[in-house]
């Protein structure tokens, strides 16, 4: 043993025990099983445990993540990983609890049914999130080739535009031959990263001069321009994409952000009249827009066809109760499918909180709480403006993401279809979701890097010249 | 009812308390980790961070503590003192001025410079800036928390 550890201090890793995540993730494991026991149970009319393999390949795959944390010796957060783990965990039990023929995909020539598919994306995304987390000790090529970002997520949404799948009324696949995904998830980290880095280069300015209009104090004009081009870009995407729930995301992320750089509530009010002008206008024109609306304001008048879901998730919040009806209990079958269609993606807080009930939901809430206040940690103890406002936005991302579809799901605002992250199915989803959450482990280490150096190249002649300066001063100095 | 039934119970209970323990561990160590972090008056309000000195003085690495205001130069009596050939006496003075640092050049001889750029009268700063006077570059930082 100590000869390993030897070998390793060696190469430069020290290994460094992480209890506070190790107990925790023993606890999630704990409940996991419990939760399984809970739903085979229900299912054989007997007190079983089933068939663990599934759970038992995601607890392990979390179980290596954080054996490779310990041995790189990374001083990073301890809490962020755990409640990933339990969100992911929540979402492998009600996957493995609804119809297994609700979305199906094959890899390698073998068919998957929904429960091991969404494994598989489970464990691709959080190896994802180990990957960033241990290898990102950098910054600079995030922060360095910002507008790069943004041309490449603006080239993506165009690439959409043109070659989108077209299903279901919204336009958010992109197929690439036997691959396809959502590029509006992989849209909001790099729009977040080039707002990051646009905010800490002119967070100076913005915060110093500022231009009147009659009595109100205006941003300085110049400045609000990239706020309009964000504007234009989130009712772009409402409007061609159809995806009110993205364009809602990135425009509230990237005011948020603005505050967070400036602490200028005009920003803020100016982006709000703005949003409640352009709401307005898509609202007047598009008839997908006043449907979201319509429905959400009266679901009951067309019960069984537009407001169906939304309806459907009210009966079902209302079944689960204080303490819901346990898991495999909820839910029941309407003609051989779940009465809900997007159970799987738009409705799985209603699906959990029928089965786990108001307890269960508040749950789910809180470690979205969680996710927040340690995002906001990370970024109130970043080193810089460029980290700090990264933290922000990548947390940001999630947990607006989060209440705009419990929201939704609760009929508290209009809803908009996009993931719950780390519970709904879905491959880009949980793969970038995973990236974030990696991203925020490689913010929070507090053995990083500092932003590099200008290159070292022709170091040797640049310290020749330097010392020749430094004789000539002193010459001067000795004469004069 | 039947023991099937209340095992069954047991366990859907028993599986939303465990997740409540862990949320109750979990804020305890966030409860812990918001106490550790409070900001006591009478600390930094940022830090300056030697990234290169040619001449070794202040070494590389070296954190300031800055206060509101803080004069930088050769001069002993400066609150950075900064021993390079091409530093004036008094150099440059940094403060802090309601919501950013601002940069001040007091008649250097050979100049301040923010990120390559010369600083003609003063320049709004922002962390992760460097400034450069002589052939010193230090780094702006926010504080340390614990």
């Amino acid at each position: 043993m100590s000869s390993v550890r030897g070998a390793l201090h060696r190469v430069g890793i020290r290994p460094r025990l992480r209890r506070r995540e190790m107990g925790l993730l023993l606890l999630v494991g704990l409940a996991l099983v419990t939760g399984w026991a809970s739903l085979e149970s229900h299912r054989a009319g007997a007190l079983e445990i089933g068939d663990l393999t599934l759970l038992a390949v995601y607890m392990g795959t979390i179980g290596i993540i954080h054996v490779t944390f310990v041995i790189t010796g990374r001083r990073m957060d301890e809490l962020l990983l755990p409640t990933a783990a339990l969100l992911g965990g929540l979402s492998l039990l009600l996957m493995s609890r609804l119809p297994q023929g609700m979305a199906s995909q094959s890899f390698f020539g073998t068919l998957l049914p929904l429960a091991p598919l969404q494994l598989v994306w489970l464990v691709l995304g959080f190896s994802l999130l180990g990957i960033v987390a241990v290898f990102v000790r950098n910054d600079g090529w995030l922060r360095r080739y910002k507008y790069t970002w943004a041309a490449a997520g603006i080239g993506l949404l165009l690439l959409v535009f043109i070659f989108g799948d077209g299903r279901g009324g919204q336009l958010l696949t992109l197929r690439l031959g036997p691959l396809s995904g959502q590029p509006s998830e992989l849209l909001k980290v790099i729009l977040v990263v080039f707002v990051a880095g646009y905010l800490a280069e002119n967070r100076a300015l913005l915060t110093m001069t500022s231009s009147r209009i009659g009595p109100i104090r205006v941003p300085p004009v110049p400045y609000l321009l990239p706020m309009l081009v964000m504007w234009g870009l989130a009712l772009t995407i409402v409007v061609v994409q159809r995806d009110l729930g993205a364009a809602l995301l990135f425009f509230l992320v990237f005011l948020a952000l603005l505050y967070a750089a400036t602490r200028r509530a005009s920003y803020v009010i100016t982006g709000l009249t703005l949003f409640a002008a352009g709401g307005y206008v898509v609202y007047q024109l598009f008839w997908h827009v006043q449907q979201r609306v319509d429905i959400w304001l009266n679901p009951a008048a067309d019960p069984l066809g537009a407001g169906y879901q939304v309806l459907r998730a009210m009966y079902a919040f209302g079944r689960g109760g204080v303490l819901g009806t346990g898991l495999g209990a909820g839910l029941p079958q309407v003609g051989g499918a779940p009465a809900i269609p997007a159970i799987h993606t738009d409705f799985v807080f209603a699906a959990l909180s029928e089965e786990l009930g108001l307890l269960g939901g508040l749950a789910i809430l809180a470690l979205y709480g969680i996710i927040a206040q340690r995002g906001l940690r990370i970024a109130a103890t970043a080193s810089d403006d460029f980290r700090a406002l990264l933290a922000t936005g990548l947390t940001l991302v999630i947990v607006v993401q989060a209440a705009i579809i419990i929201g939704g799901n609760l009929r508290v605002i209009p809803l908009t279809g996009v993931t719950l992250p780390l519970v709904s199915y879905g491959g880009s989803s949980l793969l970038v979701n995973g990236a974030i959450v990696g991203l925020l482990l490689a913010l929070s280490d507090r053995g990083a890097d500092p932003p590099p150096l200008p290159s070292r190249r022709g170091s040797l002649w640049r310290r020749l010249g330097r010392r020749a300066r430094g004789l000539g001063g002193r010459v001067e100095e000795a004469v004069s | 009812m039947d023991t099937f039934t209340i095992a069954l119970w047991a366990l859907r209970l028993a599986f939303v308390l465990l997740i409540y323990l862990f949320l109750l561990v979990v804020v305890r160590a966030l409860w812990r980790d918001l106490r550790s972090g409070i900001v006591t008056a009478g600390q930094a309000i940022g830090r300056l961070v030697v990234v290169s000195a040619p001449e070794g003085q202040p070494a590389v690495g070296t954190s300031f503590d800055l206060d509101a205001v803080n004069s930088i130069g050769r001069d002993v009596n400066s609150s950075i003192v900064v021993e390079d050939t091409f530093v004036s006496a008094e150099h440059a003075m940094l403060t802090f001025r309601g919501r950013a640092w601002y940069l001040e050049d007091r008649g250097s001889t050979n100049g301040t410079w923010v990120n390559g750029q010369r600083v003609e009268t003063y320049l709004p700063l922002g962390y992760g800036d460097e400034i450069q006077v002589g052939q010193v570059r230090l780094r702006l930082e926010r504080p340390r928390v614990a």
